[in-house]
């Protein structure tokens, strides 16, 4: 059919007067390019979308009941889980679609970043896509509060202090957070606004910068251009999303109905236990949702004062360093600009890795029976720990050595190091962590490494 | 104008006085101390390997002191009532507050005695009495904290004398002269105590609320009597319980007589066969000594001292303090009454009365035990041999003897299978609430299963049938509620489960049709 050749009925009306022949032309030719990396990594965002959609929907029928309040937060949720029809399904669902949206989400963005997806001229999708995971962590931080229970209010108390920690506007920002000095009442209505209005406002405006700049760019084909096949968008590649999607579905209604609490996985569990009670002790032991416990184990691992400054401020800097480093990527990752293979950031997709597997891990206290009450039983959780990521490491090592043919290691040497002699050795994280950040970072530049690791060496 | 005038006058005239009057306090307080020879050498003296005796804490307490308690201890070296370097560092090692610290440096006879150069064993108080032999009741932190210390009774106010005087005095007129004599037969004790403590508008100075009837109590208990009239020197006074130096209020859980610590305190004694050597009871038998042991075994004992739970009976609960006495058949009812009214008054009204009273036998005792009473079980019902009722009835109830067993039996089943449910629908409701499933009913009805459980147990005493079927009734129409609650359950979690089944099945069909949908599509496009 050709694009200016006149439809009649309700297309063609339609076409007359908004013109939809181009854009049907367009998806027509749009094409999903094959190259030399699985196609896999193609489908994570479409189903980052899916379960966000999951979301929206079970969303908004969870606030046909959900009424905020400090009498009736908590019997409202009570309500819907034990006797709304299929409230509990609805409640269950949300929060498991939560938790899986995060992690496809996070495995999006390690897939985009090993790929080097993030190379000219999709910058804005890389950082959209980084805003996207900040607005991620944002609803799960909001929403966690909204059922005002024990576990919820102790959280949220802990999660929202560390931001005082924050340089200068600390304290400014954390009553801006709580509605006051403490969690109250006020917390829980603006973690409700954020959650309902303002986090899908700044979500829906991202997500739809986001898809534009996909759809006018295309999805990024793999480095050196060697891909000479592509697979058309529509109907093809929309067919198979949709397909996993239905995978997601039921797999998402099979956990609902059977593990309708959650897994009981250290920061994945969302029974509803106690009401919120301020005036009660918090009890050790708390912890955030899984993706905020490397935060959480960075902020115990650096002590009361560092550096003429609060521990906790330090470690904030950090993090925040950190994450300015990973959004402004598609700027330093010069070789790829150009095309290129650029190793040394394939090696800091690894470190970055190990550094968050090592956190979480050791944070949910894998290795012994309850929370460590004593530093021998925190070191039996750092050896178990840096055992299990060491294991990891080994095998993903062997794989990017023998499939991929990766042969610059520096970084995730660097990182592993640091979790072999803190965990193995029992070297205080924090002094071997910089004592190897200054050594890797010498050997780099003594070396030229840093530049050949950045734009030499060869990768498949 | 003129009064003006006289104002400022005044002003000025109150100013010059009150910085004179600072001046001169000022000048007093801050005159810088210096230590007189004596107590330079004890504070920098050495033992036999050169260390120095009094350590860095020592010294830095002393040197945060106020000036006039350093002056105190200068005094008291100069005077030589204190006079070795043990002794000052025993003193400092208190780190007494600066108002106790000045009685006791003004207080010749507690630093005569806590001299080890004046003092030998027995009579040298000291931080560790067993290092240098004397009693224990001769520890002076012990003294220190004594409830009488703190309300300024000090040395002389029992052993008489001037304790800012001259040390030689003689003893109270109601102590016996010679030592031995006092020890061997301590009968003076209760009423040298009882000088103050009975006597109301002294101990009203101090503690208005505290009884002042022990002496007469004391008189008509077994041991006032057994001491008092000579029988047994051995028999417990004041001393026995409260100790010597180092008394607290009973109230406090220092205290040797503190609800937790009784029976420890009483079973010193009653625990010591030594002690209890001839002592017989009502039948002539000799007294048992094992009933502390026994007490801590019982369920009161456990409560008490290992929960800690003091509303939980001690010894003087039942037999009485400074009244003690073994207690009497017909008031051991009354005495468990106290805490467990309802059981009876239920035994009151049941036909166990009477027959009781007929054969004389202790009431709750009976059945329950005294010093030992262990957890009441659901088995003491059962009706087989070695069982509670059983074996009673079997004994004594002649030919109701099989009716009272069939009571007792139907007691025992209904009791045991509400007990079962309890446990049952625990784990039911647990298992479902993991499922996702609403528990809130269940667990209503289990509290009220729990409630209707704890009233069937006590309507045992009743020893009625009927009446205890009118009271169980609740919980057996509780059981088979939760029982169809529960059935609700399971069949709500199994249309769940069948819901996902059906639902799962035409998502995998939708899924497969699509793949090959797919499939044939791309077939297609590769043909064309």
């Amino acid at each position: 059919m050709s694009a200016t050749a006149p439809r009649s009925g309700l297309f063609g009306w339609l076409d007359e007067r908004y013109g939809i022949s181009p854009l049907i032309e367009f998806l027509r030719h749009k094409e999903v390019p094959i190259g030399a990396h699985p196609m896999v990594w193609y489908y994570l965002g479409g189903m980052t979308l899916f379960f966000f959609v999951v979301q929206i929907i079970t969303g908004v029928l969870l606030l046909m009941y959900y009424q905020p309040g400090e009498a009736t937060s908590y019997e409202s949720i009570r309500y819907i889980a034990t006797k709304v029809p299929f409230g509990w399904l609805i409640r269950a669902i949300h929060c498991w679609s939560a938790h899986l949206m995060i992690m496809s989400l996070v495995v999006h963005m390690f897939s985009t970043m090993l790929l080097k997806a993030y190379r000219p001229p999709r910058e804005l999708t890389w950082l959209t896509g980084f805003g996207l995971f900040g607005i991620a962590l944002g609803f799960g931080f909001s929403g966690y509060l909204l059922p005002w229970n024990e576990l919820s209010y102790f959280a949220t108390a802990v999660g929202t202090d560390s931001v005082k920690s924050v340089p200068v506007i600390g304290h400014w920002l954390l009553l801006v957070m709580r509605g006051g000095e403490d969690v109250s009442i006020n917390t829980l209505y603006r973690f409700f606004a954020g959650h309902v209005v303002i986090l899908p406002l700044i979500c829906a405006g991202l997500i739809s910068v986001h898809l534009l700049v996909i759809q006018r760019q295309g999805m990024a084909p793999p480095i050196h251009g060697e891909t000479a096949r592509g697979m058309p968008f529509f109907p093809n590649f929309a067919l198979r999303d949709l397909l996993l999607w239905l995978v997601c579905l039921t797999t998402l209604a099979m956990l609902a109905v059977l593990l309708p609490y959650g897994p009981g996985l250290p920061g994945m569990e969302w029974e509803l236990g106690s009401k919120a009670n301020p005036l009660a002790p918090a009890y050790p032991g708390i912890k955030p949702e899984w993706y905020f416990l490397w935060i959480y184990q960075l902020l115990k691992e650096f002590p009361a004062h560092l550096l003429g400054m609060e521990g906790p401020e330090v470690c904030l800097l950090v993090v925040s360093l950190l994450m300015g480093v990973w959004a402004v990527i598609p700027w330093l990752d010069r070789t790829a600009q150009r095309g290129r293979h650029s190793p040394g950031f394939t090696d800091l997709g690894f470190a970055v890795i190990y550094f968050l597997t090592f956190l979480t891990l050791k944070a949910a206290d894998l290795g012994v029976a309850e929370t460590p009450t004593n530093d021998a039983e925190t070191a039996v959780v750092a050896t178990f720990c840096a055992y299990i990521t060491l294991g990891v490491a080994v095998v993903a090592t062997l794989t990017r050595v023998l499939v991929y043919h990766h042969r610059w290691f520096v970084l995730s040497a660097a990182a592993l190091a640091h979790i072999a002699l803190h965990g193995l050795l029992g070297w205080s994280y924090l002094t071997v962590g910089a004592v190897v950040a200054v050594v890797t970072a010498v050997v780099l530049v003594a070396s030229g490494q840093l530049r050949t690791g950045a734009e030499a060496g060869v990768e498949s | 104008m003129r009064t003006r005038q006289l104002l400022m006058a005044i002003l000025a005239a109150s100013i010059l006085i009150s910085s004179s009057w600072s001046q001169a306090e000022t000048t007093d307080s801050e005159q810088p101390f210096t230590a007189p020879e004596g107590l330079q050498k004890l504070l920098s003296s050495v033992d036999d390997k050169g260390a120095a005796v009094i350590g860095e804490e020592g010294k830095a307490y002393f040197e945060g002191l106020p000036s006039h308690a350093k002056r105190l201890f200068g005094e008291a070296v100069a005077n030589e009532y204190i006079g070795a370097a043990t002794q000052l560092r025993d003193l400092l090692s208190l780190e007494l507050n600066t108002s106790k610290l000045e009685a006791v440096l003004t207080n010749n006879c507690l630093l005569c005695h806590s001299n080890p150069a004046y003092q030998d064993s027995p009579t040298l108080f000291s931080l560790d009495p067993a290092a240098v032999k004397s009693p224990p009741y001769m520890d002076l932190k012990l003294l220190l904290n004594d409830v009488h210390m703190r309300h300024k009774l000090a040395c002389a106010g029992c052993h008489g004398g001037d304790p800012t005087g001259n040390m030689a005095h003689e003893h109270p007129a109601e102590w016996p002269a010679d030592h031995d004599e006092r020890v061997a037969d301590p009968k003076w004790v209760p009423q040298f105590c009882g000088r103050c403590h009975s006597d109301t508008k002294l101990m009203g100075q101090f503690n208005p609320s505290l009884p002042t009837d022990q002496l007469d109590k004391y008189k008509s208990s077994h041991h006032g009597r057994a001491l008092l009239e000579g029988r047994n020197p051995r028999a417990a006074q004041c001393v026995s319980c409260h100790g010597v130096h180092g008394i607290q209020a009973a109230n406090s859980p220092a205290s040797s007589v503190y609800s937790k610590r009784i029976p420890a305190t009483c079973g010193k004694c009653h625990g010591d066969p030594k002690v209890m050597a001839g002592v017989k009871v009502r039948d002539g038998s000799p007294i048992p000594t094992d009933q502390y042991e026994q007490y801590k075994t019982s369920v009161h004992g456990k409560a008490l001292l290992e929960r800690g739970d003091v509303g939980a009976p001690a010894c003087n609960d039942c037999h009485g303090n400074h009244a003690a006495a073994p207690a009497e058949v017909s008031s051991v009812a009354q005495i468990c009454r106290t805490c467990h009214a309802r059981n009876g008054a239920l035994f009151d009204g049941s036909r166990h009365k009477e027959s009781f009273e007929e054969n004389g036998w202790p009431e709750c005792e009976r059945c329950h035990g005294n010093h030992a009473i262990s957890k009441t079980s659901d088995a003491m019902l059962e009706t087989s041999k070695g069982s509670l009722c059983a074996d009673c009835h079997d004994k004594y109830a002649g030919e109701k003897a099989a009716t009272c067993k069939a009571t007792a039996a139907h007691f025992h089943d209904t009791i045991v299978g509400m007990a079962e449910a309890t446990v049952d629908f625990k784990e039911i409701t647990l298992d479902l609430a993991e499922r996702g499933l609403d528990i809130e009913p269940i667990d209503d009805e289990r509290r009220n299963l729990d409630d209707a459980l704890k009233q069937s147990r006590s309507q045992i005493h009743s020893f009625d049938r009927s009446d205890f079927d009118e009271v169980a009734k609740p919980g057996i129409e509780t059981m088979d509620k939760m029982e169809s609650l529960v059935e609700a359950a399971e069949q709500d979690y199994g249309q769940r489960r069948n819901g996902l089944l059906v639902a799962a099945g035409i998502l995998a069909l939708l899924s497969l049709t699509l793949w090959l949908k797919i499939r044939a599509m791309e077939r297609d496009q590769r043909k064309s």
